[in-house]
């Protein structure tokens, strides 16, 4: 390979695109080339910039906290190099009796500095194989999350084919306002029993303390409350509700936005309504 | 630390955390945690987990200090380093449920110059690098987006543009050259 070939594979390695074959072949050239090292320093620092292209984002205060009081607690355990040799310092074997023969104190120097070698690779393998242990604990923990809410989503479906299916429900169509042109939804409900059932699409997440409430109105009444929800990444959400008796005939629905723990009368922006009647 | 936070250099400041400085480690932190979280949160979309790699990133500063070697390139270089390994590793170990490619792209297609809100927020270095990139062609501009905030190789770059590989490769040399033009112009004249 020619030194002008590895301009390319420079670029590609500032930004660790490279294969893992090409990277090894770099690497090994980087070892030997300065002009090269160079060249990788200020690629490496030019692919850094980069990071700007992302949105700054402030995290919160307490994310501050825990990072300076886990440092502070001692949980990163410093590896930095000289640091280790001065800890070490107090522990350097004195000079041994003159009655030692050169050979002995040859041969105890070397034990001590094997032991050290030993303990050094030891604990590093237990850090190593401690982060490996608490990485599977967290991959297993988030597995077994995602298959209950797997599940949980199942059950949800089966309940609202069920109800779907049954006789003599009714259909309300509803369509996003203003506030959110792209937002519908369909409100099923089964006008004897007034089980209701409410399917949403394309609604903005709610900021945080707030959720969506769902208004049954009776016509020519006042609005009664329904369920409040919240909706996923893309505006879904499936809700089961109670229609009251007092508006099973022909009601309006409609969705705004409330405080979570929802309200007895709507306060908030209205994000989806079916046409009244 | 004797002088004015806002008058220690970072390669100072690493010094006196791989010195067990934890004072130092804050001013790091409070220099760099917008953008650093910026960044993770960028690749992986989601707060939480975002705060969680964010720890991880300044506890491994705060470990690792004395590793920094500034022959080897800038400390802002070695801050961001950990910080995206760790977040593409999060990224990698969370699966499938990351497979938010499409909001990636279109979010690089959205422009990076960003909005009001965000500029606030934004180093006088960010806005020139975004400036930069908004200058670039759109292809190189996605090419490099892709390989930096998604951790693709050229390879796998190729594969998720239906481009030839040559091509993605003489895209990212051409956009990374002119990102290096501005930083040379920026060490010039800030």
């Amino acid at each position: 390979m020619e030194h002008k070939d590895y301009e390319e594979l420079l670029t590609l390695h500032a930004l660790d695109a490279l294969q893992a074959s090409d990277k090894r072949k770099l690497e090994e050239h980087l070892e030997r080339c300065p002009e090269c090292r160079t060249e990788s320093v200020e690629l490496r620092d030019t692919a850094s910039l980069l990071a700007h292209a992302s949105t700054p984002a402030e995290p919160r205060a307490e994310v501050r906290e825990r990072i300076l009081n886990q440092a502070r607690s001692g949980a990163g355990q410093r590896q930095s190099a000289g640091e280790t040799s001065a800890k070490m310092a107090p522990f350097r074997p004195r000079a041994a009796p003159r009655a030692w023969p050169n050979i002995m104190r040859l041969a105890a120097a070397l034990a001590f500095v094997a032991l050290l070698v030993g303990v050094a690779v030891l604990w590093q393998g237990n850090v190593r194989s401690r982060q490996e242990l608490s990485r599977l604990s967290q991959q297993l923990n988030q597995q077994s999350d995602e298959l209950s809410r797997d599940r949980a989503a199942l059950a949800r479906q089966r309940e609202a084919i069920a109800f779907l299916n049954s006789p003599g429900i009714k259909i309300v169509e509803l369509a996003g306002t203003q506030t959110a042109k792209t937002a519908r939804a369909t409100f099923v409900y089964d006008q004897a029993t007034g089980r209701a059932m409410l399917m949403t699409d394309g609604l903005p997440v709610a900021p945080p303390g707030m959720a969506y409430e769902v208004w049954f109105i009776p016509r020519g009444q006042s609005p009664m409350p329904g369920k409040t929800f919240t909706v996923d990444a893309a505006g879904q959400a499936t809700t089961m509700d109670q229609l009251p008796a007092e508006a099973r005939e022909n009601p309006t629905i409609a969705v705004t936005l409330e405080p979570k723990s929802g309200s007895p009368s709507p306060t908030g922006a209205i994000y989806l309504s079916s046409p009244t009647s | 630390m004797q002088a004015q936070p806002s008058e220690v250099s970072d390669n100072e400041l690493l010094r006196l955390v791989a010195h067990g400085d934890e004072q130092a480690l804050a001013v790091i932190y409070d220099r760099y945690r917008l953008i650093l979280f910026g960044l993770i949160l960028r690749i992986l979309h989601d707060r939480q987990e975002a705060e969680d790699v964010l720890q991880e990133a300044f506890l491994q500063v705060w470990r690792r200090a004395g590793d920094f070697d500034e022959s080897r390139g800038r400390a802002f270089t070695w801050l961001v380093t950990i910080a995206r390994s760790r977040a593409l590793d999060r990224l990698r170990g969370l699966g499938s449920r990351a497979k938010h490619t499409d909001e990636v792209v279109a979010h690089s297609l959205r422009g990076e110059t960003g909005d009001a809100a965000a500029d606030a927020l934004q180093s006088e270095q960010g806005r020139i690098v975004r400036q930069a990139l908004a200058e670039l062609p759109e292809e190189q501009r996605r090419t490099l987006l892709l390989a930096y905030f998604e951790g693709l190789t050229q390879s796998e770059i190729a594969a998720r543009l239906g481009d030839p590989l040559g091509t993605v490769k003489t895209r990212m040399r051409s956009g990374l050259m002119k990102l290096r033009e501005v930083l040379r112009q920026e060490s010039r004249g800030l």
